[in-house]
């Protein structure tokens, strides 16, 4: 088995609250409990799970945005658990994000031409037009595009420009964190398309962040299921969603409204019930 | 039987710039009606004026009547407005962290719904009452906590506890779960249509997830560029959709049948007040000719209809 692009050996985080005594120590959140997961070479892989159960914290330390407070990651061979910023440089080019909220992850002081280019220039690659053109075409926004700025962007072209960013310095691992969440149906569509469609050009591995599992169930091989902290459920997403397990599974699947069951009658205690049918 | 909500040639202007125009919809009694669109479709604001909450410079025009109450709910005051709001007529709003009052513990603030409108006769009584309805819930501890205490589900279930404190003869919901997650959706869901169900009230369900309104409503309306673009039961309406729009909407939304490639309406949302003239959704429509120029006429019946010039074919299933 050849060594994974992303292994992640049982890390936790644990994030200090503020004191609510004097005379009693600060209480601690456990916002991860020991998550091993590994992620191959050009996988497409899915993370799932609702607010708070800590799939935006293992995103971040996988990213090297935050650290763990033990464990290990490991990503393309080297051990990031420990590595000062400055030694992070070849996971700055090789692991790029795409966030949630395309109104907020860019500066809307910057022409969309730079805010492409910046994660070049950052890492001291010149940074030409040509390069620029390029990235907005394989987005499908138009050459002009690049002169004006995000405010002047509808949010599923925003969430494009995000992309072409992430795109940038040719990544290999490409992380995108509830990337539709914030868009309309028709234009999600649109959005999910082009990240398939241009993982399967580059040639990169994904790794998928969702609360929403038929979305991940469309784009990902695999998934992990996080509940308060914790991997309950690893598995091809066609077979956790079809046959889930764990208890947390068959709720989150069975909580999910789909057009095909309301139309056979499905009504809202369904989705209140444990398990699917 | 007469309907409780009558909404005839409804439309909503800023300025220079129309964001509704010509809606006409009726909720009967008990029935449950859901109105879906994407952002800037104009359904929010339909809500809005039935509510009578629309921002200061946008003003509606055209008819709103709701059922026990003699006035035009259109351009009423605000005095006769806030003696039907709470209590006819209640909305679910999308965000319960704004539609709770932050100083004011939640019990007082379910109770005071129900003294203002004189449904109770004292305050002991309110406090009872707004004690059952949270227990309704599944909140009874929480007559004493202030909003910030609680997550946004348990803050939302307080709202939904609050719109129906008066039994409104309809219940008006915009977008109440899409801040949540989909277990605690489930819930809150549950509690609205059991809600309903328990008072006879109607509903007015908003949302732009077209599984949500199948789950919970009878008939659907599709809004587009501040239209209705088509309505009718929804079984009709989601298996042999007629107009392009709710056609492209479903198929872009079924992730279940689809294979690697979801199917695509081309373009975006134009922003509001920027639909092209004629047929509002010509510019991305694959079927559209010179002829959408002009308005397209309403097909069918009020009740089961569209508005298309090259509707899908009437038997064509809903993938073709």
């Amino acid at each position: 088995m050849p060594e994974p692009v992303i292994r992640v050996v049982d890390v936790t985080r644990d994030y200090p609250r503020p004191r609510t005594s004097l005379l009693k120590p600060a209480p601690t959140v456990h916002a991860l409990r020991g998550v091993s997961l590994e992620v191959q070479a050009g996988e497409r892989f899915g993370i799932v799970g609702e607010s708070g159960c800590g799939k935006s914290t293992l995103l971040r330390i996988i990213a090297a945005l935050d650290r763990a407070t033990s464990g290990q990651v490991v990503v393309e061979g080297t051990d990031i658990t420990r590595l000062p910023e400055r030694r992070l440089k070849f996971l700055r080019e090789n692991l790029q994000l795409v966030f949630q909220d395309p109104m907020s992850s860019l500066d809307p002081r910057m022409r969309v031409r730079d805010i492409i280019a910046e994660p070049l220039v950052v890492q001291g690659h010149p940074a030409s037009g040509e390069r620029v053109r390029e990235l907005l075409d394989a987005v499908g926004l138009s050459p002009d595009a690049g002169d004006r700025y995000p405010h002047q962007f509808s949010g599923g072209q925003r969430q494009r420009i995000s992309i072409a960013r992430a795109l940038a310095p040719r990544p290999r691992i490409l992380i995108a964190d509830e990337p539709v969440s914030a868009l309309d149906v028709s234009v999600r569509a649109q959005v999910l398309n082009l990240i398939s469609d241009l993982v399967d050009e580059l040639n990169l591995t994904l790794v998928f962040v969702s609360h929403d599992l038929s979305i991940i169930k469309h784009v990902c091989d695999r998934v992990a299921v996080m509940n308060a902290g914790e991997i309950v459920e690893t598995g091809p997403t066609g077979q956790v969603y079809a046959t889930p397990t764990h208890p947390y599974t068959r709720r989150l699947v069975s909580a999910i409204p789909t057009l095909p069951r309301a139309l056979a009658g499905a009504t809202t205690s369904d989705l209140l019930r444990g398990a699917p049918e | 039987m007469s309907d409780v909500l009558s909404v005839q040639g409804l439309s909503v202007t800023v300025r220079d710039k129309t964001l509704v125009q010509d809606v006409d919809l009726t909720v009967g009694p008990g029935e449950r009606v859901g109105l879906i669109g994407e952002s800037g479709s104009g359904k929010s604001l339909t809500a809005l004026s039935v509510i009578g909450l629309l921002p200061e410079d946008v003003h509606a025009a055209g008819s709103v009547r709701l059922a026990g109450v003699s006035h035009e709910l259109i351009g009423a005051d605000e005095r006769r407005m806030s003696r039907v709001r709470g209590l006819q007529l209640a909305m679910v709003f999308q965000e319960p962290m704004t539609a709770l009052n932050p100083t004011m513990r939640v019990g007082d603030q379910v109770a005071e719904a129900m003294l203002i409108h004189r449904t109770v006769p004292g305050r002991r009584s309110a406090r009872l009452a707004a004690t059952e309805l949270l227990d309704r819930v599944g909140l009874a501890g929480a007559m004493k906590t202030y909003p910030h205490q609680l997550s946004g589900g348990q803050r939302q279930r307080i709202v939904v506890a609050l719109a129906l404190a008066n039994d409104p003869a309809l219940l008006i919901c915009d977008e109440p779960t899409t801040a949540l997650d989909v277990t605690v959706q489930a819930m809150i869901l549950d509690l609205i249509m059991q809600g309903v169900a328990a008072r006879e009230s109607a509903l007015l369900f908003i949302t732009h997830d077209l599984a949500v309104v199948a789950t919970i409503c009878q008939r659907v309306l599709v809004m587009y560029g501040g239209r209705v673009v088509e309505a009718g039961p929804v079984g009709e309406v989601f298996t042999r959709p007629r107009h392009r729009y709710t056609q492209g909407l479903l198929a872009a939304s079924d992730l279940e049948s689809a294979d690697a490639r979801l199917p695509t309406i081309p373009g975006n949302v134009p922003a509001a007040g920027q639909f092209p003239s004629g047929c509002v959704f010509r510019t991305r429509c694959a079927h559209a000719t010179e002829l959408c120029a002009e308005v397209p006429p309403w097909e069918g019946t009020p009740a089961h209809g569209f508005a298309c010039h090259h509707p899908a074919p009437a038997m064509e299933p809903t993938h073709a």
